[in-house]
């Protein structure tokens, strides 16, 4: 008796013990069916193989022209999703206008470092209440949102209307570039003298009331320039490798004579913009060991032939 | 030895059916493949219905816009749309894709033909700015299980409704040969010099007026002395132009207009309604003039203190702003609406141009008309007192005052509280939109 109660115990309680582990073991089931998990699948098209060969797998960005109402900040918003014909021409200039310039200056490991790594695209612009429209926004360094893709048309293609289209695409490749030197400076810190060059004349959200002319007059590169410290250098960053030596040497001299609104004579606002033009090259120097001067011409070189 | 084993297998049972406890679900399979399930449903009744898709979308802002659509099993989708012309003649290919949101959807996720009606950018679609037509290209499927030849879909957005009906071999090859384009001559309804317009179906006289902006269709006829009428909107389709709503009238049921001919020569529409071949007619003078029209219109805006505005001028034999108002400039203002201001001073009215000044509104010049004469008829007739400002000695504002005074007066139809087309009395071939 004693011999099979203790068989018993030996016998069962593994059982009992196996019972209990065999439910926690079971497989969670059909993982892969839940639907839409891990992304919608759909049949790659020909630009979808494009955009993989020529973008995604060299410089790991991926675009997404699919229409997914969450990518936008605003889902209150009315938009709608790109034409697929303009995927690929504005891919090209993504490609021609930004990174090579980038590539052929610093180095391919560089720029898949620091770049942004996701595109959203939209077929509209996006209307604010004020009937102002918004032509892009990045988030966070990873992901950049363009607008008005529909309207995007390079020099290269039929229906080109230079007074119409050369600022559109003008404007993209300046958000490109001012995104990307966000992401510079968020990685190491301009120098903290800049802050001080315009002290006092910061606009901040007051910067939509301000024009281009005005905020030039009181040192600023752009209005939207004078809205805050980080958008002040990216802004000055952008405008210098989308006009060139030239373009900036250009908007300098035009700088109305007289005194602005705020008290600042066209030579203090002339010599403002180059203190922070000096101190862009020498970020750009001992913060990267980039030639800004060099990386300029071949921006502003890369741009040229789409405007 | 029996009753020694059985508390332990008992334990044993039980600790097995407490934690292997399964969900016992109502549903054989679980919500994830019942989902999927029902997607691929979706994707087979879309992509396998072998001679595409007719839709029908009733957008936000009002219209009706037919569709054609052929889907793929690969995510591509091809439509023709009767928006405009070209949409109606060239077939677009875009993506679409199945996806589970709150409920089974279809979206169109590149930009199609479906998509020109959401735009928000006004110059697209002639909507707001922001808003476009609030239309959508985000659809939840609307279950309808007893008959899969038809599918109701309900925009994400906007809530605006898409009916997909499953087309015949028939349409299929109408469209692809260009027929939705064809039925676009019905648009020359427009071309016709006079005002109103005439049909005569089963012997009744109908006056038709169509707007095209809205699209929709008025039929206007005497039962006795009063006056009926019938509104549809209509959408055009690969045989001609199909009302939303059937107009009957006794043994008259029209669906909507067939075999569209227009006599480029002659100014002249035909079509089959109901049957019956017919060709519509100019008229001169409303089926039954609305006598009150003119004083009622008059009063209105001196009710309010308010002026009627016209930005087009008088559309007049078959030409828009005929007087070419549009083009009036006043050194660096530019014309802005034409106003009747019923009112402006003591014993006259004030007629004539605003102009934009700085972002300001500017009236420099004005026609005075006496307070103008209503007939027992139901015409209006106007006449000049004289005018304010420096009114110019030729050109636009000098053609349309003739043109308002000359004539032998106006009819006015009411289209709305705020709306009247003012016509000619003298042959309908010319008339001006006001509106408040």
């Amino acid at each position: 008796m004693r011999f099979i109660s203790r068989y018993t115990f030996v016998l069962f309680i593994p059982l009992l013990v196996w019972g209990f582990a065999s439910c926690k073991e079971e497989p969670l089931g059909d993982v892969e069916a839940i639907s839409g998990l891990g992304g919608d699948v759909v049949v790659p098209t020909a630009i979808d193989n494009w955009l993989m060969d020529s973008i995604t797998v060299p410089y790991n960005i991926a675009f997404k022209y699919r229409w997914d109402q969450f990518e936008f900040n605003d889902v209150s918003k009315t938009l709608v999703p790109p034409d697929e014909q303009k995927i690929i021409p504005l891919a090209k200039v993504v490609r021609s206008a930004w990174i090579k310039p980038y590539i052929d200056q610093v180095g391919l490991v560089f720029f898949n470092k620091y770049s942004p790594k996701f595109f959203v695209l939209s077929g509209s612009v996006q209307y604010l209440s004020n009937g102002a429209v918004v032509l892009g926004q990045a988030e966070g360094g990873r992901k950049i949102v363009v607008f008005d893709v529909n309207n995007f048309i390079t020099k290269q293609e039929a229906g080109y209307v230079p007074a119409r289209d050369s600022a559109v695409v003008k404007e993209f490749v300046h958000t490109l570039q001012h995104e990307f030197a966000h992401i510079l400076h968020q990685n190491i810190l301009y120098p903290v003298e800049f802050k001080t060059v315009t002290a006092g004349l910061f606009q901040g959200e007051n910067w939509i009331n301000v024009s281009n002319t005005e905020a030039r007059q009181d040192g600023f590169i752009t209005a939207y320039a004078s809205s805050g410290f980080d958008d002040d250098f990216v802004e000055t960053v952008s405008i210098m490798l989308i006009e060139g030596k030239a373009g900036w040497e250009a908007i300098l001299n035009a700088i109305p004579e007289g005194v602005s609104a705020n008290g600042t004579s066209k030579a203090d606002a002339v010599a403002k913009l180059r203190r922070k033009e000096a101190l862009v090259v020498s970020y750009f120097k001992t913060a990267w060991g980039i030639d800004f001067y060099e990386l300029q011409a071949r921006s502003r070189a890369a741009l040229q032939p789409l405007l | 030895m029996k009753n020694y084993y059985n508390p332990i297998f008992l334990l044993c049972l039980l600790a097995g059916l407490m934690s292997c406890e399964k969900e016992d679900s109502v549903f054989e399979q679980t919500a994830d493949e019942r989902l999927n399930a029902t997607l691929a449903d979706y994707q087979s009744q879309l992509s396998g219905a072998p001679y595409g898709w007719k839709g029908v979308i009733y957008p936000g802002a009002g219209g009706v816009y037919s569709f054609y659509f052929e889907f793929g099993d690969n995510n591509r989708v091809t439509m023709y749309s009767d928006f405009g012309l070209e949409s109606a003649a060239t077939p677009k290919e875009s993506s679409y894709r199945l996806k589970a949101m709150q409920t089974p959807s279809l979206i169109f996720d590149t930009y199609s033909y479906l998509h020109v009606l959401a735009d928000p950018s006004g110059s697209v679609n002639g909507g707001e700015n922001g808003d476009g037509l609030k239309s959508d290209y985000e659809f939840s499927f609307q279950p309808n299980p007893d008959n899969p030849d038809e599918l109701t879909l309900i925009g994400t957005k906007n809530q605006t409704r898409l009916v997909l009906i499953k087309a015949t071999q028939e349409e299929a090859v109408a469209y692809d040969r260009g027929d939705l384009a064809k039925s676009f001559v019905f648009s020359n309804i427009g071309k016709y010099l006079t005002y109103f317009k005439r049909i005569t179906l089963e012997g009744k006289e109908y006056e038709i007026a169509v707007n095209q902006i809205a699209r929709t269709i008025t039929l206007t006829w005497l039962e006795g002395s009063t006056v009926s009428s019938f509104t549809t909107a209509y959408y055009y389709s690969s045989t001609g132009v199909s009302f939303i709503t059937p107009f009957v009238n006794g043994s008259v049921t029209v669906n909507g207009f067939s075999n569209i001919t227009w006599d480029e020569t002659k100014l002249s529409l035909g079509f089959t309604a109901a049957g019956t071949s017919l060709v519509v007619k100019e008229a001169a003078k409303p089926l039954k003039v609305d006598v009150d029209a003119p004083k009622r219109w008059y009063n209105a805006a001196l009710a309010e203190d308010t002026y009627w505005v016209s930005e087009t001028g008088f559309h007049l034999n078959g030409v828009d702003d005929a007087f070419n108002v549009n083009s009036l400039t006043n050194g660096t203002a530019y014309y802005y609406f034409y106003l009747y201001w019923p009112g402006y001073g003591p014993n006259y009215d004030g007629f004539g141009p605003v102009f934009v000044n700085d972002n300001a509104l500017a009236l420099y010049y004005l026609d005075a008309p006496g307070t103008p004469t209503f007939t027992n008829d139901g015409r209006v007739l106007f006449s000049g007192l004289g005018t304010l400002g420096t009114y110019p000695t030729s050109g636009p504002a000098l053609a349309i005052r003739d043109y308002l005074y000359g004539s032998s007066g106006f009819y006015l139809i009411q289209l709305s509280d705020t709306t009247y087309d003012m016509v000619s009395a003298d042959d309908a071939k010319g008339w001006i939109h006001w509106e408040k």
